[in-house]
């Protein structure tokens, strides 16, 4: 049997941690974290160098990436430089991020059953075709603008419609005007 | 509640240096320095220098043991190393190979 460890706010460890169960670590480490099951990164914990587990609490600091096979969470006071990476990834109002953000695995089924629940409801009487009803609901949902970034997330999910582009907001077209240009020829505008 | 504790099944391959206690039931690869009580359960294995307020080991140690107050190896515990310690005592059933230095 694994038991949880901990190492305590006065402690120091140079080097690589590895393991099964869990870990809380309330001091500071300085090397990889790798474990089977829950690392907690309490509010006095510090740790350089990345934590991978089946799933990252941090209340803590950390300089390094974060991945969870379930799971990362940073809590309120948290403070990340670092990439994380998991199924779920929560970041608490209050928490500082400074990386990339990855959300992959198997917690995509979350939103899919979302948009599938109230179909049925909606059509009791759903004809075999109806079934397909989710699929379509899907990409008219996704018409609305989104920003860039959203849209490159949305990337990988089912594939998108011809009648999409007609209802994207127009590219974003920059004039080639030099700052200054560009403030002079509103005001000239105004009067 | 021991301020730090090497659960078994986990492995540190490392430096750990406290000022609390340290409980080890996992593994060790390093060194271990604490200015408070080091214990080292029956299912910890250390191979490191050890050092402590006062070491206690029912486990095995690969590594030299220096406690200013006491060093204890209990039943069961093995130690391999050189013990520098005030007082140092083997349980019956403990194995033990180095030197002792209690400072006379």
């Amino acid at each position: 049997m694994s038991q949880s460890s901990i190492i305590g706010a006065g402690t120091v460890v140079r080097g690589n941690l590895e393991g099964e169960g869990s870990l809380e670590i309330h001091g500071r480490i300085e090397g990889d974290v790798t474990m089977t099951g829950e690392v907690l990164v309490g509010e006095t914990g510090a740790v350089r160098g990345s934590i991978s587990a089946g799933r990252v609490s941090v209340y803590g600091a950390v300089q390094g990436d974060l991945s969870g096979t379930e799971a990362v969470l940073l809590e309120r006071g948290a403070k990340v430089v670092g990439d994380l990476t998991a199924p779920r990834v929560g970041i608490a109002n209050g928490a500082l991020v400074r990386g990339s953000v990855r959300t992959e695995g198997e917690a995509a089924p979350a939103q899919p059953k979302r948009v599938a629940a109230p179909t049925p409801v909606a059509k009791p009487a759903g004809a075999p075709a109806l079934k397909s009803a989710p699929f379509v609901a899907k990409p008219v949902a996704k018409a609305e603008p989104k920003p860039p970034v959203a849209q490159a997330l949305a990337a990988a999910a089912p594939a998108p419609r011809p009648k999409e582009p007609e209802r994207r907001p127009p590219p974003p077209v920059l004039p080639s005007l030099g700052k200054g240009a560009k403030g002079k020829k509103k005001k000239d505008r105004d009067e | 509640m021991a301020g730090t504790v090497i659960g078994e099944g986990l492995s540190v391959e490392g430096d750990i240096t406290s000022d609390e206690e340290v409980v080890v039931q996992g593994n060790l690869r390093g060194k271990l320095t604490s200015s408070d009580a080091v214990s080292i359960g029956s299912g910890g294995v250390v191979q490191a220098d050890v050092a402590g307020q006062s070491v206690s080991s029912a486990g095995q140690v690969t590594g030299d043991v220096s406690a200013p107050e006491r060093v204890d190896i209990q039943a069961g515990g093995r130690l391999v190393g050189d013990v520098r310690a005030a007082r140092f005592t083997i349980a019956d059933g403990a194995s033990f190979k180095g030197a002792v230095d209690m400072e006379v």
